[in-house]
């Protein structure tokens, strides 16, 4: 896979992943955030254990004990940041909690910088140039009853920046599918045994209908396997930074499916000034990074020469 | 024998992905978000003519399951058959270079084939539903079929063939030669 294939890819597990604020919205609130993740990543940790078991068994006999312990410590902050969104987003519509969730983006390189790795120019100014996209059409938008729910999102955010930083380190150390399909197992596991002391009748105490079943197979098949899977093996080829830019794509994903779905699907979102503006100044960050324009300039130069 | 068992499972990943949506209604009983789509140039640049039938069938199968049989299925059934074969056609025997998504201008080539696809399904199955069907608006059930038929497999379709090709070793058809 290359530079341009691992965009593409990151692309569409952004895509994925802004497809949540919707499924969530389908969700009832009387189903706990527990339940939806630990349904949703023991379904897709068993369907890609079903389609490449081989491989899993054969990745799962070299290193058995390092792969474990790294999918359970990610899986632990995964299942810790998702829950966190899930009760951060219940004070927030469908565009607005979609930019909140892109802080990530700002938390990224701060987090990076702690660790003195080193951080590029170029990732500065797209992160701030989506830092601007997220506060535009924030500051017109927050009210005082949403602060603690931002402030849930927000801590949210800062555990989702060190988890893409370490799953893209231990992504170019593993084999990608054994590594996702631990990752949903152990997340599975991890959010059915919180699941079980919050609501002791779990899968009795949901109740069941076509949508509920629909909306958690949709997030199993695309939010969590696909997405998962897709994000380890595009990270092997993307830096960290690189990655979290491309994912704060998902508010313009987000807006889009509020302004173009049928309102029996989502809460409409009606396109402001202050939204457009943000989603512009994210596409702008996004471009910088997509197009690596220092590397362009780069071969211009060696084509001139 | 294996020809076989290997239909019965696209079969099966089809309606894996395709049951869930069913509830995602735009026009109920005619025209619902399918993300099922993004098969169609899968199936056909590693499966064949027999994943574009598999795409085909599959869409008939799940037309019954929601009590959606009707004369149009007629025209949803070549169009499902004909969009991916398009493509399987366009790849396997017009391109003069395999199938590979590691170029710009490559994935460029297959967004149009897959757009051409798209446009050719929505011809197919439009006309049909406005003629037997004239309360259907007809302009919404042609926009909601393209944007179905292109959007989901550009946006899954080309990262899980990017996936299958540079990652899980899938092979796919190349042109015979003589």
């Amino acid at each position: 896979m290359n530079h341009l294939q691992a965009n593409l890819c990151l692309l569409c597990v952004t895509f994925c992943w802004s497809t949540e604020v919707i499924i969530f919205a389908c969700i009832p609130n009387t189903v706990s955030p527990f339940a939806t993740t630990s349904i949703t990543f023991l379904a897709g940790g068993i369907l890609l254990l079903i389609a490449f078991a081989r491989r899993i068994i054969a990745g799962l006999k070299k290193d058995t004990k390092k792969l474990l312990l790294r999918c359970v410590f990610l899986s632990a902050i995964n299942g810790a940041y998702n829950t966190m969104f899930q009760f951060g987003l219940k004070d927030f519509d469908v565009s607005t909690g979609a930019f909140t969730l892109s802080l990530t983006v700002v938390a990224l390189p701060v987090i990076m910088l702690a660790q003195r790795s080193k951080v590029d120019n170029q990732t500065w100014f797209s992160s701030a140039l989506v830092l601007v996209g997220i506060i535009v059409p924030l500051t017109g938008m927050l009210t005082k009853s949403q602060i603690p729910g931002l402030t849930i999102i927000v801590i949210g955010c800062v555990l989702r920046a060190f988890y893409i930083i370490k799953l893209n380190q231990y992504a170019r150390e593993h084999d990608p599918i054994v590594f996702s399909t631990l990752i949903c197992l152990s997340g599975g596991v991890m959010s059915f045994l919180c699941w079980m002391v919050v609501q002791p009748g779990t899968f009795l105490c949901i109740s069941w209908s076509p949508t509920v079943i629909a909306s958690l197979a949709i997030y199993s098949y695309f939010v969590v396997a696909l997405a998962i899977t897709l994000n380890l093996i595009a990270q092997r080829r993307a830096t960290p930074a690189d990655c979290a830019i491309i994912y704060s794509l998902e508010i313009v994903f987000s807006v889009l499916w509020g302004a173009l779905l049928p309102a029996s699907l989502i809460d409409p979102v009606s396109l402001t000034p202050r939204l457009l503006i943000g989603i512009v100044f994210v596409v702008l960050g996004n471009l910088v990074v997509i197009f690596d324009f220092k590397q362009l300039r780069n071969k211009r130069r060696e084509a001139g020469t | 024998m294996k020809q076989a068992r290997r239909i019965l499972l696209l079969l099966f990943c089809y309606l894996l992905v395709a049951i869930p949506f069913k509830v995602m209604e735009i026009i109920p009983g005619f025209t619902d978000i399918r993300p099922v789509t993004m098969l169609g140039p899968i199936f056909a640049v590693f499966y064949g003519v027999p994943g574009c039938g598999v795409m085909a069938v599959g869409n008939l199968i799940m037309d019954a399951l929601s009590g959606s049989l009707r004369w149009s299925s007629i025209f949803g059934f070549a169009a499902n058959f004909l969009g991916p074969f398009l493509i399987y056609l366009f790849w396997v025997h017009r391109s003069e270079e395999p199938f590979s998504l590691r170029s710009g201008r490559n994935i460029l080539k297959h967004t149009l084939i897959v757009c051409l696809a798209a446009i050719l399904e929505m011809i197919l199955i439009t006309p049909a539903v406005a003629l037997f069907y004239p309360e259907v608006d007809a302009k919404l059930f042609a926009l909601t079929v393209l944007l179905n038929t292109s959007v989901f497999p550009l946006i899954f379709g080309i990262p899980i063939m990017i996936l299958m090709q540079e990652e899980l070793g899938f092979r796919p058809l190349k042109k015979r030669k003589g």
